[in-house]
């Protein structure tokens, strides 16, 4: 459940196109402590992919992804 | 300070390995005629003279008269030797991952010396001693890491897909239209962006032309080329060069996206010491051949606002391609205008190189696309066409910063609604 997961930042990636999204969660992911965890919405049906295959290859974690009608939600932990 | 001596030796090497004919002629050569301040756009916008593209490709030549010349080692104060310092590689990154590789320097120069070629240099520098732009690092390694891991996501992109291929049989009303992925034997694999503002409007175009194709599951663009890491750049353009072997396609089509398409026409084959079993193109010449052959007709002079075209560097100067799309939009258009200066000499929209998906550039781009902003007033257009999704990223945001009151579209945009027309009237 999204309520469980406590968020310190959220993100409003909506509208924005590749490579965007990816471009501010990694300017943010700065801005919470390691552990910390930013919600971050997008539009950009390419997010699916390409903001998990940033967290694995920046060594970041994808707690949860949803898709709710246009908006893809990520959860993601800050792992170094 | 001075870098370690290991860091330093290292780079020295690495340089020594770059030391060819065409780098040693452009380090020469330079007559110092500061022609090219006047063809840059950072230059002219910002007065700095890091962005004079002989004083970028100076910082290079410094470093090889300290370690490569014989005066430059006695006494590299006096022929302006410069040893390999932090600050300096500072500097270097300073004017290396600004510069937007339009080559606009280079049309005007009169020794034809390519900055960016140079500049290509320093980003291997860079990058070995540890400072390549961390942010295309990010990108390209996520870019690979998709590729390993396509299994994964196929199912959800699939999935996607279905979205868009219930738009696109809505919009051609034909419930049988698809949008075809992993096809053998098509005769093109069209290889998209991120996203379906690309897919969309091809999927219609191709569909009123009944082409036999198939979509790529991955994205064109390439950040490992800007980043300038050949080995990851390679690595990315791999994928789609694979696919298409493995589909046995005829021709790979790449969207209207300028350094992609660049990659796969002038560099891949190059990087991998391969000939490809396919033809490459642009969907700019795709839409061009199939309009000369009759495949597809456009609602003649739909657009009754004024409109003009931004020639995307990559595409216009550095490729060659200026009169397929001023034939198409001539042909939607009825008030189409051209910037001046256009073609050849275009102004660089001030994004290129991977510099729009650099966070700390997001203020200098603004500043250094002035240049652009004034040629596009200049023109009075309502709409702006490029085909580059880059360019359009840009001037998305001039519009925004400087209220430029315009809308940008891409030339797929325009030829699919125009197909679209006698439909969606009836
Ligand atoms: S125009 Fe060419 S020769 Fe003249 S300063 Fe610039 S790079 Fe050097
Ligand atoms: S390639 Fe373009 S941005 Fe780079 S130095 Fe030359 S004119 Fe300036």
């Amino acid at each position: 459940m999204a309520e469980e997961i406590k968020v310190d930042l959220e993100l409003n990636l909506k509208g924005l196109l590749c490579p965007l999204p990816m471009v501010r969660v990694s300017q943010n992911i700065k801005n919470v402590p390691v552990g910390g965890i930013i919600k971050a919405t997008a539009t950009d049906p390419g997010s699916l992919a390409d903001i998990p295959s940033w967290a694995k290859s920046t060594g970041n974690e994808i707690l949860k992804s949803e898709r709710i009608g246009p908006e893809i939600i990520f959860y993601i932990k800050r792992i170094k | 300070m001075t870098v370690d001596k290991q860091t330093e030796e290292k780079l020295i090497a690495l340089l020594k390995q770059k030391i060819n004919r065409q780098l040693l002629y452009y380090l020469d050569i330079c007559a110092r005629c500061a022609i090219c301040r006047d063809a840059c756009h950072q230059y002219v916008a910002t007065k700095d003279v890091h962005y004079l593209p002989a004083y970028r490709a100076e910082l290079i030549r410094r470093i090889y008269k300290k370690y490569f010349t014989r005066t430059g080692r006695i006494i590299p104060s006096l022929y302006e030797g410069k040893e390999i310092t932090d600050d300096l590689l500072d500097e270097l990154y300073k004017v290396t991952y600004a510069c937007t590789g339009c080559r606009r320097c280079m049309f005007y120069c009169p020794f034809s010396i390519d900055t960016t070629w140079v500049l290509s240099v320093a980003k291997t520098i860079l990058i070995a001693a540890g400072k390549g732009s961390p942010i295309l690092t990010e990108l390209a390694d996520a870019a690979i890491e998709k590729g390993k891991n396509i299994d994964l996501f196929k199912g959800i992109m699939l999935d996607i897909l279905k979205d868009t291929e219930r738009k696109l049989q809505e919009k051609v009303g034909d419930p049988k239209a698809t949008i075809p992925v992993e096809k053998e034997d098509s005769n093109l694999l069209y290889v998209a962006l991120s996203g379906e503002h690309t897919i969309l409007p091809a999927a219609i175009i191709f569909h009123q032309a009944k082409e036999n194709w198939t979509l790529s599951l991955f994205e064109a663009s390439n950040y490992g080329y800007f980043l300038g890491d050949t080995a990851k750049a390679k690595t990315i353009a791999q994928r789609i060069v694979d696919e298409a072997k493995r589909l046995k396609v005829k021709e790979v089509v790449v969207t209207e996206c300028g350094h992609a398409h660049r990659v796969f026409k002038f560099f891949y084959e190059s990087w991998a010491k391969e000939k490809y079993p396919f033809q490459v193109s642009s969907i700019l010449e795709i839409i061009h051949r199939y309009l000369k052959e009759g495949r597809i007709n456009l609602n003649s002079k739909y657009i009754k606002e004024p409109v003009t075209y931004h020639d995307p560097c990559q595409i216009g100067r550095n490729y060659g391609v200026f009169a397929e799309p001023r034939d198409i939009i001539s042909q939607v258009s009825a008030d189409f205008r051209e910037m001046n200066p256009q073609r050849e000499k275009n102004w660089c929209c001030g994004a290129g190189g991977g510099v729009v998906a650099q966070p700390d550039l997001d203020e200098f781009r603004i500043k250094t696309g002035e240049l652009k902003v004034k040629q596009i007033r200049q023109t009075g257009a309502k709409i702006v066409v490029s085909p580059c999704e880059n360019c359009r990223l840009q001037i998305e945001t001039l519009n925004e910063k400087y209220n430029l009151g315009i809308r940008i579209s891409s030339i797929m945009d325009l030829v699919a609604y125009s197909l679209l027309i006698p439909r969606e009237q009836s």
